[in-house]
């Protein structure tokens, strides 16, 4: 999974999202050198030759959602589409502004004690489970990738 | 003290947003909006690019603006109230609060609360066919109203919900009923915990009638994208209600519930509020817990309140409002009675909103807007100055590049928020021999197309290398929208435009053009990045439908100032003339 996040519906996590596993391609951050140029233009660029355009069986398997056939042709004009106009902001000179985490509306910053607490509704937890056998949560075997 | 008469608004003195422009910029400028903005570019981006020195003087706009000088500036057309739907009665009340009347009657005994509770749950059931907007009715809700009579017979102090039934977006957990997010990958799912906006409801008295149908996880703008069922618009049953909070919009408009909740991540309170002719507030981020609201995109997620008049969503929202040691967003800035600041009508003098400064948001009144939403939002303009306020026009830059900011924004908070969902301690679980099988097959078998999508786009503007491209270049833009709002507010007290460049469309008109129904939020989603409250309030309506269909005007304010925007939007809809906002469905019934 490439993805992980703090679990829990209060915290913001995204300062602590980690990128497991192969990064999909590298290439030069070709924003700061192209953006300057296009300052005045009226139509949009993208760096189209460093960002590649979506490989969508590549992140179906990256998001875990195994996607039909049928579906990879359905999205992927719709995603290229979509990220095409995402594009967009690589027009817009962003120098020296930060980027917001979040809004910032004086939302206190001082966390809750870290005392474990015991939740008192248990049975609702663990009768949730699909696959449950006491104190297990059940999954299937792990295969390593060919 | 007198009681106010507005005479119906009078000479436009807002020539600014009159009609189509001429068009100085060497094209043709169209009038209506006929298709929607090209799936490449968002076209109001083009516009202003090309149009810019033209159109916009480098200076600011001087406050106040000499009003002979905007009449020349756009004389092109005073464009004329469109024909009166049949909605306009010259001698129409303004709507009273729901809340307090049930109040007054369970006090003063003239009605019972299970003889309450059973007329709305009478009126759930034979609207609800047409409407669809419930995914659960709860089975103790008259038992509960029972419980309230004995409450009120035992004498002892009824809390300020005591007896309203209130809906629930389905995204917000509540122990007692299924707790779906509108998706089937929680079809059978029972939350083990109410959220808190939940239990501080039920703290106060109210009865929770239902879970309310939505756009899967609250994303879309329509309800189509629910895994179960498209809700209806009450006044036009061929119609959207808007989304994603759908469900609890269409419910609070067709009198199912008295009150409802919903969530606003970008716009999913305030664009169905619109559609179905209610009132809809979004609180400032951090004012209300979202603890037990199923996550969609953290840093812009609200919980939001729909009412049929401005005092009971203020009633609502204080019983909501509040730190909780839960979610560590959530602000401690201290809540007021906001429903106490509401005077009523006897008690307003006949300015008062003298001194109030208004800023229309220039980005919101000209192309790609439906011209019967801009007459809308000029009459609630004039009217404004007519109650004294100095209503002026401000221009927010980079308001255009909120809304593709926005959906990376979302995107990628959702592409994580969401892998949550994978079959093992929850919800639908796919048959699989090994474990990848089992996270994909669930994922696939159980989320809906709309959110396998946006979690691809997300997957994909986080993916390495293309963080500093998109993610990052979305969160400056949010610190670049952030300070043109907060420079906005600190020469206004309040910011006014339409809450959807359109009235409610047909179902199935956007299903299959992402890029068109995501245009539509272009008048929300900047509130969103900026975390800033705004309330919407009915203002008008456009042909269409049997009665016409409503119109709702958008009030933004500065961070916590809601009981500025309630006091603002409670004097506006009690001085409103000509239009009741009743569907017709519900005289139908």
């Amino acid at each position: 999974m490439l993805f992980s996040v703090a679990a829990g519906s209060g915290a913001i996590a995204l300062c602590r999202l980690v990128l497991w596993g192969s990064p999909l391609r590298s290439w030069p951050n070709c924003a700061a050198h192209r953006s300057r140029s296009r300052l005045s233009s009226s139509t949009v660029h993208r760096c189209s030759a460093a960002l590649q355009p979506p490989d969508v069986p590549r992140l179906a398997d990256t998001a875990r959602i195994s996607l039909s056939s049928q579906e990879v042709k359905e999205f992927e004009p719709k995603i290229s589409q979509v990220i095409d106009w995402f594009g967009q902001l690589q027009a817009v000179n962003l120098e020296s502004i930060e980027p917001s985490l979040r809004a910032d509306t004086e939302v206190s910053a001082s966390p809750r004690e870290d005392f474990p607490e015991t939740f008192e509704n248990r049975e609702a937890i663990i009768s949730a489970v699909p696959s449950y056998s006491d104190p297990y949560i059940k999954v299937p075997k792990v295969l390593n990738k060919e | 003290m007198y009681s106010i008469r507005v005479s119906p608004p009078g000479p436009h003195r807002f020539a600014f947003f009159a009609g189509p422009k001429p068009s100085l910029c060497g094209e043709r400028v169209s009038a209506r909006r006929s298709a929607m903005p090209s799936p490449i570019q968002n076209p109001r981006f083009l516009l202003y690019h090309r149009c810019l020195p033209l159109h916009f003087p480098p200076n600011p706009f001087p406050f106040p603006p000499n009003p002979r000088r905007l009449l020349h500036r756009s004389t092109a057309a005073l464009s004329p109230q469109p024909a009166p739907a049949p909605q306009t009665l010259t001698s129409a009340v303004p709507p009273s609060s729901e809340i307090l009347s049930i109040r007054e009657s369970l006090l003063s005994r003239r009605k019972t609360a299970a003889e309450i509770a059973a007329e709305y749950l009478d009126r759930l059931r034979r609207t609800e066919q047409q409407l669809r907007s419930f995914l659960h009715v709860s089975e103790t809700a008259m038992r509960e109203a029972e419980e309230v009579d004995g409450l009120v017979e035992s004498g002892a102090e009824l809390g300020p919900l005591t007896g309203v039934l209130v809906a629930v977006k389905d995204n917000i957990c509540t122990a007692d009923m299924p707790s779906t997010g509108g998706s089937r990958i929680l079809g059978s799912y029972r939350p083990a915990f109410d959220a808190t906006a939940v239990k501080r409801l039920r703290e106060a008295g109210a009865i929770i009638v239902g879970k309310t149908n939505l756009d899967e996880f609250g994303m879309g703008s329509t309800t189509e994208s629910s895994g179960f069922q498209v809700t209806t618009n009450p006044w036009d049953v061929s119609r959207v209600p808007g989304g994603s909070s759908g469900g609890s919009a269409a419910a609070v408009s067709a009198r199912q519930c008295v009150v409802s909740l919903g969530s606003d991540t970008g716009g999913s309170v305030r664009q169905p509020a619109s559609f179905c002719g209610v009132v809809g507030m979004k609180p400032t981020y951090g004012r209300v817990s979202r603890f037990g609201l199923m996550a969609y995109a953290s840093s812009l997620d609200v919980i939001g309140c729909f009412g049929s008049s401005v005092v009971d969503a203020a009633i609502l929202l204080s019983a909501i409002s509040g730190h909780d040691r839960l979610d560590a967003t959530s602000s401690k800035h201290e809540v007021s009675d906001y429903a106490s600041q509401l005077v009523s009508l006897d008690h307003l003098e006949s300015k008062p909103l003298k001194g109030l400064r208004v800023g229309v948001i220039r980005e919101t009144i000209g192309e790609g807007v439906d011209l019967g939403v801009m007459s809308s939002v000029q009459a609630a303009a004039s009217h404004l100055e007519q109650l004294g306020s100095i209503v002026t026009e401000v221009s927010l830059p980079s308001f255009s590049l909120g809304l593709p900011a926005y959906y990376i924004l979302a995107s990628s908070e959702a592409s994580s928020n969401l892998s949550r969902y994978d079959g093992v301690r929850y919800g639908y679980q796919a048959t699989a021999d090994e474990l990848s099988s089992l996270y994909g097959d669930s994922r696939a078998n159980g989320l809906g197309p709309e959110v396998k999508l946006r979690i691809l786009m997300g997957t994909y503007a986080l993916s390495a290398g293309y963080y500093d491209a998109y993610y990052k270049r979305a969160q400056q833009v949010r610190t670049l929208v952030r300070k043109s709002f907060k420079d906005a507010l600190d020469k206004n007290d309040i910011l006014i435009s339409p809450a959807a460049p359109s009235a409610a469309y047909k179902i199935g008109e956007k299903t299959n053009d992402p890029l068109a129904m995501y245009a539509g939020d272009i008048m929300t989603v900047n509130v969103n990045l900026a975390g800033l409250p705004a309330l919407v309030v009915p203002c008008g309506f456009v042909e269409g439908g049997p009665a016409g269909l409503p119109v709702g005007l958008q009030m933004i304010g500065a961070a916590f100032h809601e009981g500025k925007l309630l006091r603002v939007g409670h004097i506006f809809e009690q001085t409103l003339q000509n239009h009741r906002f009743i569907p017709p469905l519900l005289a139908e019934t």
